[in-house]
C-alpha cells in the first residue's frame, strides 16, 4: 500500500490529529527579545471534523498551525498526526536518527496542506508549474502525472484557464485559488488554513470561501484560522477562542458564538461582530 | 599657446597587433576570475548562511578580509610577498586570477546572500510545508528566486574586473594595460597609445553593460511577487546595510 493511503481507513470521529502540551517562544535565548507565542496548546480534531480558530491577533493562531506540520517547530509538547508521534526535538547528534526524523517530518508536511494568508506562491513557476512542485518533488510523481494532477486540481478550484499564468498575471482571489490547488495536489488528510481571505479584497472573499466549504463537505479535515464568522458559524463543526497563547474556550461553532461563556471571548465576539 | 607635443597617430596602427594580444590576456584573465569568483562567492555565501556557527564566522571573515584590501595591495603581496616567504612562483597571470578571484568572491559572497535574504520568507515556509527537504528547497524555489535578483550586481561585478585587471601589469602581466605601458616605453607616445587603451577599455564596458541591461529586463519578467508584497527586486532595491543612508 503506498503511504498516500495508510490513513484512509480512519473513520469519520476518530482523531486525526492531538497536539499536547504545545510551547512556542521566537526569538529564544536571545535576552529582551523573546516573545512566548504559545503557552501550553491542547488540541484533538477528528476525522472530517471542521475546527475554526479565532483570536485577536498575535494570540498565536498562525503559529500554531506552522507547529502543526513543523515549519514553525514547537519547543515543548508533540504532535501526533495519524497515529505517528513527533516533538521539535530534532535529533542532531544522530545521522540514523536524524534521517528517521527527517522521514517523519516528511510524512506530516506530505499529508497536511497549508493555505496561507499571503498566497506564498513561486512567483517563477506557472499556476501549473506551482501545484505540480509537491507531487513531482515530495511524492516522487512523473513530470508527466504531475501535470496531469496538476491541471485536474486547478479545474477542480475554476483555473483551468490560467494554467499557464504567472502568479504576477493573477489577481488575489485567483492566486488564493492556486493556492488551495497547490495544497490538495498533494493529497493531504488534513487542511491547514491561515486567515486564507484576510489579504484579499472585499468582493473576492465570498468566493474563497464557497471553496472552502466545498472541500469542507466532501468531507475534508479542517483546521480554519479566520475572522469570518458567518464562515465559522455555518461551515465550523467546533470553534476554539484563543487569546495570549492559550485556547481560553471552545466548543460547539454555533454555540460559542451565539453565547460565549468566557468574558475575554464575549469581548472579542463583539468586538468583531459590532 | 604652443604644444611641446608632436602627435605621432601612425604609431597606433602598427602597434595594433601587440594591444590586441594585450586585449585578448585582459578577457582571458577577465572571464576566467569572473567564472571562478561567481562559483567561489556562492560557496561563501551559502557557508555564511549555514547552521553551524564556526562556518557562518569563517565566511564572515573571509569577506569582511578581501574586501578590505585593494586589488593594488594584494597583487604585489601575492606575487612578491608570499611568493618570497614560500618559495612558489605562481606566475604573473595565476597571481592576477587569484588576486581578482579572492577579492571579488567576497564582493558577490555578499551579493548572494541579500538576494537570497530577499527572497520572502513565506517562499521557504511554503516549499518546507509541501515535503520539499532543504536542498529540494533551495534549488527549486530559492535560489531560482534569488539568482535573478542577483544579476545585475554580480554582472557590476565583472566590470569592475574588467577595470580593476589592469591593475596585475604591476606584477609584469601583459594584459591591454601591460602591453600598452611597454609600447609607451619604447615608442614614446603615450597620449596616444593610452587614448586607444582607454577607448578599448570603454568599448568593453559598454558592451558588458549593454548585454547587462538585456540580461536583467529578461530575468525579471515574472518576477513580480507570488504573494501581496512587494517582489524581491522591489525589496532588493530598498536593501540596505546597517547605516547605510537610503539612496
Amino acid at each position: 500500500m503506498s503511504p498516500a493511503h495508510e490513513g484512509a481507513e480512519l473513520g469519520i470521529g476518530e482523531e486525526l490529529v492531538v497536539a499536547e502540551g504545545i510551547h512556542k517562544t521566537f526569538n529564544r535565548g536571545m535576552r529582551g527579545r523573546e516573545v512566548q507565542v504559545l503557552r501550553g496548546v491542547d488540541l484533538r480534531v477528528t476525522k472530517g471534523e471542521v475546527l475554526v480558530v479565532i483570536g485577536p491577533s498575535g494570540s498565536g493562531k498562525s503559529t500554531l498551525l506552522r507547529c502543526l506540520n513543523f515549519i514553525a517547530p514547537p519547543d515543548q509538547g508533540s504532535v501526533t498526526f495519524l497515529g505517528r508521534r513527533l516533538t521539535g526535538d530534532v535529533p542532531r547528534r544522530r545521522p540514523a536518527e536524524r534521517i528517521r526524523y527527517e522521514r517523519e517530518l516528511r510524512y506530516f508536511r506530505t499529508h497536511i496542506g497549508i493555505v496561507f494568508q499571503h498566497f506564498n506562491l513561486f512567483p517563477h513557476m506557472t499556476a501549473a508549474d506551482n501545484v505540480a512542485l509537491g507531487p513531482m518533488r515530495a511524492l516522487g510523481l512523473s513530470g508527466h502525472d504531475a501535470r496531469e494532477r496538476s491541471v485536474e486540481e486547478l479545474t477542480r478550484v475554476g483555473m483551468a484557464d490560467k494554467v499557464n499564468a504567472y502568479p504576477s498575471q493573477l489577481s488575489g482571489g485567483q492566486k488564493q485559488r492556486v493556492a488551495i490547488a497547490r495544497a490538495l495536489a498533494m493529497r493531504p488528510q488534513l487542511m491547514l488554513f491561515d486567515e486564507a481571505t484576510s489579504a484579499l479584497d472585499p468582493e473576492l472573499i465570498g468566493g474563497i470561501l464557497d471553496e472552502m466549504k466545498r472541500l469542507a463537505e466532501t468531507g475534508m479535515t479542517m483546521i480554519v484560522v479566520t475572522h469570518e464568522m458567518g464562515f465559522a458559524r455555518e461551515v465550523g463543526d467546533r470553534v476554539v477562542f484563543m487569546d495570549e497563547g492559550r485556547i481560553v474556550e471552545e466548543g460547539a461553532a454555533r454555540e460559542l458564538i451565539e453565547n460565549p461563556k468566557n468574558e475575554r471571548t464575549q469581548a472579542f465576539l463583539s468586538a468583531i461582530l459590532s | 599657446m604652443i604644444l611641446a607635443y608632436t602627435f605621432r597617430w601612425e604609431l597606433v596602427p602598427e602597434s595594433a597587433g601587440v594591444l590586441a594580444h594585450g586585449l585578448k590576456v585582459t578577457l582571458q584573465l577577465s572571464a576566467l576570475s569572473f567564472v571562478l569568483s561567481l562559483a567561489l562567492g556562492l560557496v561563501v555565501a551559502l557557508c555564511r548562511l549555514a547552521p553551524s556557527r564556526p562556518v557562518r564566522a569563517a565566511a564572515y571573515v573571509y569577506t569582511q578580509i578581501f574586501r578590505a584590501l585593494s586589488l593594488y595591495v594584494y597583487v604585489l603581496f601575492l606575487y612578491f610577498g608570499i611568493a618570497a616567504v614560500f618559495g612558489i612562483d605562481l606566475g604573473t597571470f595565476a597571481a592576477g586570477v587569484v588576486a581578482l578571484t579572492l577579492l571579488n568572491s567576497a564582493y558577490m559572497a555578499e551579493i548572494y546572500r541579500a538576494a537570497i535574504g530577499s527572497v520572502e520568507h513565506g517562499q521557504r515556509e511554503a516549499a518546507l510545508a509541501l515535503g520539499l527537504g532543504h536542498t529540494r528547497t533551495f534549488s527549486s524555489v530559492i535560489g531560482p528566486q534569488a539568482v535573478r535578483v542577483a544579476v545585475p550586481g554580480l554582472v557590476n561585478q565583472l566590470v569592475d574586473i574588467i577595470k580593476d585587471s589592469s591593475i596585475v601589469a604591476v606584477i609584469g602581466v601583459l594584459d591591454l594595460m601591460g602591453t600598452t605601458i611597454q609600447l609607451v616605453n619604447t615608442k614614446r607616445a603615450p597620449f596616444e597609445l593610452y587614448t586607444v587603451t582607454a577607448l578599448t577599455y570603454i568599448a568593453l564596458i559598454l558592451l558588458v553593460s549593454a548585454a547587462a541591461a538585456l540580461l536583467e529586463r529578461r530575468l525579471a519578467r515574472h518576477l513580480a511577487s507570488g504573494g501581496t508584497g512587494p517582489g524581491p527586486l522591489e525589496r532588493m532595491r530598498s536593501f540596505r546595510f546597517r547605516g547605510e543612508a537610503p539612496a
